[in-house]
C-alpha cells in the first residue's frame, strides 16, 4: 500500500460502493409465532438447576487464592530444605529461630555472640609477671601477696586459654578452607565457641570453688602462726626427682611408645608433664623461644588449677 | 444500517436505567408475559445478528429461540446478582447479555459446521429464472452475502455488530468479550478483508 492510497481498514462510509454492495445483504423478520414457540419450549423446559452451594468465585479471588497456595507451597519448601540442611550443603546461610527472634526483639542472644571471645583472642595475653616467693610464707601479708600474684598468674592463664581456643579454630577453619571441606556457617561458629566458652567456664568454676577451700585452710594456718609447704600452696604432692627424669625420658619416645608410656603415669606424673607442655605453649603463643625444661621446679612456681 | 422495512435497533427502545433489574426479576418469577416482552423487544435484533452471521434464517431462529430460553434458564441468577434498587441492576443490559449469548451461539454453529463439512458453510444459491429488477437485487444480495459470509466468524461478528447493528466499538468488544484494544484490530482486520475481496469481485470477469 503506497502512502497516497487510502487506508483498506478505515470505517465504511455510507453511500461507498462497499456499503451499497453491503446494504444489498437483507434479514428477514421473525416468523409470526416466533414467541408463542419459544413461550412453549420455555413451559416445556424442565426447571434449571439449583445454584451450587459454593457461589463461583471471582477472577481476582482465584488469581489471589492461587499466589497464596503458591506462597506456601513455596515456603513448606524452602523450610523442609533448610530442616532437611540441604541449604547449607549449598552453602546458603540459614539462620537459627533463636537468632533471627533475637535480631527482630533486639535482644542480643548470648550463644550468636561471639565477640568476647574475639575480642579476648585479639588482645595479647598478658605475660604472667613473675612470682618471686622468699621464704616460708607464714604470715597474712605474705599470704596475701602471694595470693595476689598467684591471682594474676590464673588470669593470664585463662586468657591464653581463651587464645589457644580460638587460634586453633581460625587454623582449623583454615584448614577445611584450603582442602575444599565445608567450613562452619557464621551461626555453626557461633555455637562452637558457645559450648567451648561454657565448658572452659565451667572449669574455672570448678577450679576456683577448689581454691576457695584451699585458701580458707592456708589462712587458718597462717593465723595460727604455722608456715605454709608447698603442698598447701598446690594441693598436691611434691615430685620426687626420680618421676620428674622419668619424664624428661618420654619426650625422646615415639608416638606411640609416649601414648604407651603416658597411660602407664600416675595422676601427678601427668598433671607435672600437662604444666611443662602448657609452659612451651604459652611462650610459642606470646612469640619468645621456648624455655628449656627445668628440671626442679622452682620454688616460686604458682599452684597449678 | 438497518433498512426501512426493519424494525429499528434494540438501543432505540432500550428501557431506561435499572428497567432490565426488574424484567429479570419478573422472568425469575417465571412470568411468560416478561418473557414475550423481551422477544418482542430483542428477538429482532437477535435474529439480524444471527442471520447475518450464519446466513440461514432457520438457523437464525434457532439461535434467538436458544437465546431466550438461556435468558429464562439464567434469570433467577441473574436477577439474584442485580437486585433491584442496587447499583449493579443499573448496570444490567439485557440486551446487551442477550447478544453476547446470540454472537457466541453463532460463531459456535458455524465452526461445528465447517468440522462437519470441511469448509466453509456453503451458500444456498437460487437458480430459478427472475425478472431484471429481481435478478439485479438478487445478485447484490448474492454478493453482499458472499461478501459477510467469507469473513471468518469473528471478524464476521464484529462487521454485523458495528456496521448493520450500528453498536458503538465498545459493546460490540462486550458483545464478543473482547477488550477493545482487540477488538479495534479485528474490525480493522474485518474492513480491509471486505474491501479487498469487493475489489477481487470487482476486477473478476
Amino acid at each position: 500500500m503506497s502512502v497516497n492510497e487510502p487506508d483498506p481498514g478505515l470505517p465504511i462510509a455510507p453511500g461507498s460502493p462497499l456499503a451499497r454492495v453491503l446494504d444489498g445483504y437483507r434479514a428477514p423478520d421473525l416468523p409470526a409465532g416466533f414467541a408463542d414457540r419459544v413461550l412453549a419450549a420455555a413451559e416445556a423446559r424442565p426447571a434449571p438447576l439449583p445454584e451450587l452451594r459454593r457461589p463461583a468465585r471471582t477472577r481476582r479471588w482465584r488469581i489471589g487464592q492461587r499466589i497464596a497456595i503458591g506462597a506456601l507451597s513455596f515456603g513448606a519448601l524452602a523450610t523442609a530444605a533448610a530442616a532437611t540442611g540441604l541449604l547449607e550443603q549449598l552453602a546458603i546461610p540459614v539462620p537459627s529461630a533463636e537468632t533471627v527472634w533475637a535480631s527482630l526483639t533486639g535482644k542480643a542472644q548470648a550463644s550468636a555472640a561471639p565477640e568476647p571471645l574475639v575480642a579476648a583472642a585479639a588482645v595479647p595475653a598478658p605475660t604472667p609477671a613473675p612470682v618471686v616467693n622468699e621464704g616460708p610464707i607464714d604470715t597474712p601479708e605474705e599470704l596475701a601477696e602471694k595470693l595476689r600474684r598467684v591471682d594474676q598468674v590464673r588470669a593470664g592463664r585463662r586468657e591464653e586459654r581463651r587464645a589457644i581456643i580460638d587460634q586453633r579454630i581460625k587454623s582449623e577453619i583454615e584448614r577445611r578452607g584450603a582442602a575444599g571441606l565445608r567450613v562452619p556457617t557464621p551461626e555453626e561458629e557461633a555455637r562452637l565457641r558457645a559450648k567451648i566458652e561454657q565448658a572452659v567456664t565451667a572449669r574455672e568454676q570448678r577450679a576456683d570453688a577448689a581454691a576457695a577451700a584451699r585458701r580458707e585452710a592456708m589462712q587458718r594456718k597462717v593465723e595460727n602462726g604455722e608456715a605454709l609447704t608447698r603442698e598447701d600452696l598446690t594441693g598436691r604432692k611434691p615430685v620426687i626427682p626420680e618421676t620428674r627424669e622419668r619424664l624428661r625420658g618420654l619426650r625422646g619416645l615415639s608416638p606411640e611408645e609416649r601414648a604407651k608410656a603416658w597411660r602407664e603415669l600416675t595422676p601427678e606424673e601427668r598433671r607435672l608433664v600437662t604444666e611443662e607442655l602448657r609452659a612451651r605453649r604459652a611462650a610459642r603463643l606470646s612469640g619468645q623461644p621456648a624455655a628449656a625444661p627445668t628440671a626442679v621446679p622452682p620454688q616460686d612456681t604458682p599452684p597449678s588449677e | 444500517m438497518n433498512t426501512a422495512t426493519e424494525p429499528a435497533p434494540a438501543t432505540a427502545i432500550a428501557p431506561p436505567p435499572g428497567d432490565d433489574a426488574a424484567w429479570a426479576e419478573r422472568l425469575a418469577a417465571r412470568d411468560p408475559a416478561a418473557l414475550r416482552e423481551m422477544i418482542a423487544r430483542h428477538g429482532a435484533t437477535l435474529h439480524r445478528v444471527a442471520y447475518r452471521m450464519t446466513g440461514d434464517a432457520h438457523e437464525a431462529e434457532d439461535i434467538v429461540q436458544e437465546a431466550m430460553l438461556r435468558l429464562w434458564d439464567h434469570a433467577p441468577a441473574i436477577a439474584a446478582k442485580h437486585a433491584v434498587g442496587s447499583q449493579a441492576a443499573a448496570r444490567l443490559r439485557l440486551g446487551g447479555w442477550l447478544k453476547r449469548v446470540a454472537t457466541n451461539l453463532a460463531i459456535d454453529r458455524l465452526r461445528r459446521a465447517r468440522r462437519i463439512s470441511g469448509g466453509e458453510v456453503p451458500e444456498e444459491e437460487d437458480d430459478a429464472p427472475l425478472a431484471d429488477a429481481v435478478i439485479e437485487a438478487g445478485e447484490r444480495d448474492n454478493l453482499a452475502r458472499a461478501l459477510v459470509l467469507a469473513l471468518p466468524e469473528r471478524q464476521r461478528a464484529a462487521i454485523v455488530l458495528t456496521y448493520y447493528e450500528e453498536l458503538p466499538n465498545a459493546e460490540a468488544a462486550e458483545a464478543m468479550d473482547m477488550n477493545i484494544k482487540a477488538f479495534e484490530s479485528l474490525l480493522h482486520r474485518a474492513r480491509t478483508a471486505l474491501r479487498q475481496a469487493l475489489t477481487a469481485q470487482g476486477d473478476a470477469p
